[in-house]
C-alpha cells in the first residue's frame, strides 16, 4: 500500500509576513457563515432546531399537535416495538423471504422513539432554567437575611460601646 | 445521568437485545424439515440450545418494562411550553426584585462600614494624642 504525504498548508501564510509590524496589512479572517452550508458533499444548517420527521423522511407514527402526551405515546410506542419484533420472529418461521417489510416498520419504530426523546430536549432545558433561577432567588434572599443580622449585630455592638463608654 | 439520557439508552439496549435475540435464534437454529420429499435432517443443536430463546425473550421482556418504569418517572409537570416560559418570566421578575433588595442592603451596609471605620481611626488618633510617651 503506497502511504501519501499529508497535503502541504495553504500558502495564505505568506500574506502574513510583516503582522507584527502592521496588523492591517495582512488579509481578516473571513466571517462566520450564516445559514445553510455544504461540507464534504453533505448540507448543514448553522440553526439549531430539531428537524421534524417529515423533513428527514420518515413517516410519523405519533399524532401532530400543540401539546403532545409524551408519556402515553412513548409507552404506546414500546407496545408497538414488542409487537413488531414478535412479527419479525413470525415471519422469519413461516416467510422467511418477507422480512424486509418487517424490518423497515422496526426501524420506523426506533427512529419516531429517538425523535420523540430529543424533542424532549428543549423542555428539559426550560425546566433546568426554571430550577437554577428559583436556586438564585433562594441563595440571594439567603444573603439579605446574613446582611441584615449582621447590621444589627453591628448597631447593638456600637450602642453597647456607647454605652460603657458613657458609664466611664 | 439525566432521565432522558436513560430513556435513549434503554430504547437502543431494546435495539441491541432485539437483533441479538433474532440474529443468534436465526444462526443456532437446528435444521427443520420442510417437505416429504426430503429425508429429516439429522437434528443435532448446540449446547443449551434449549433455553436460548426463553433467556433472551425475559431479557427483552424485562428491558421493555424497564422502559415503561422509566417512562412513568419523567417530571413532565403539567404541559405546555407557556406554561413553562410564564414561570420563567415570574422567575426573572422576582429574581430582579430581590436582586435589588440586595444591592440596597449591601450599599447601606458598606456605609454603614465606612462610618464605623472613621470613628475607629479617629479614637485611636486620639488614644494615640492621649497616650504620655513615656
Amino acid at each position: 500500500m503506497a502511504t501519501a504525504t499529508y497535503p502541504p498548508p495553504p500558502p495564505y501564510y505568506r500574506l502574513y509576513k510583516d503582522y507584527l509590524q502592521n496588523p492591517k496589512s495582512a488579509p481578516e479572517p473571513p466571517s462566520p457563515i450564516e445559514g445553510t452550508y455544504i461540507c464534504f458533499g453533505g448540507n448543514y444548517t448553522t440553526d439549531y432546531v430539531l428537524p421534524s420527521l417529515e423533513e428527514q423522511g420518515v413517516r410519523r407514527l405519533y399524532p401532530k399537535g400543540p401539546n403532545v402526551d409524551f408519556k402515553k405515546e412513548l409507552r404506546s410506542l414500546n407496545r408497538e416495538l414488542q409487537l413488531h419484533i414478535l412479527e419479525l420472529s413470525d415471519v422469519l418461521i413461516e416467510r422467511p423471504s418477507q422480512y424486509a417489510r418487517r424490518v423497515e416498520d422496526i426501524s420506523l419504530i426506533f427512529k419516531n422513539l429517538h425523535h420523540l426523546l430529543n424533542s424532549l430536549r428543549p423542555h428539559q432545558a426550560r425546566a433546568t432554567l426554571i430550577h437554577i433561577l428559583e436556586l438564585q432567588i433562594q441563595r440571594r434572599k439567603q444573603a439579605v437575611e446574613d446582611i441584615k443580622r449582621r447590621r444589627e449585630e453591628a448597631q447593638k455592638l456600637l450602642k453597647e460601646a456607647l454605652g460603657t463608654l458613657d458609664g466611664q | 445521568m439525566d432521565i432522558i439520557s436513560q430513556l435513549q439508552e434503554q430504547v437502543d439496549l431494546i435495539a441491541s437485545l432485539a437483533f441479538n435475540t433474532i440474529g443468534t435464534l436465526q444462526r443456532d437454529a437446528p435444521p427443520v424439515r420442510l417437505s416429504p420429499n426430503y429425508p429429516e435432517p439429522p437434528a443435532n443443536p448446540t449446547e443449551d440450545f434449549a433455553d436460548q430463546p426463553k433467556l433472551m425473550s425475559a431479557a427483552l421482556v424485562k428491558a421493555a418494562k424497564q422502559f415503561d418504569a422509566l417512562v412513568a418517572a419523567l417530571p413532565l409537570a403539567e404541559g405546555g411550553e407557556e406554561a413553562q416560559l410564564k414561570r420563567i418570566a415570574e422567575l426573572q421578575a422576582e429574581n430582579d426584585a430581590v436582586g435589588q433588595e440586595l444591592q440596597r442592603q449591601l450599599e447601606a451596609a458598606e456605609k454603614e462600614l465606612k462610618q464605623v471605620q472613621e470613628l475607629f481611626s479617629q479614637a485611636t488618633d486620639n488614644c494615640l494624642n492621649l497616650k504620655k510617651p513615656d
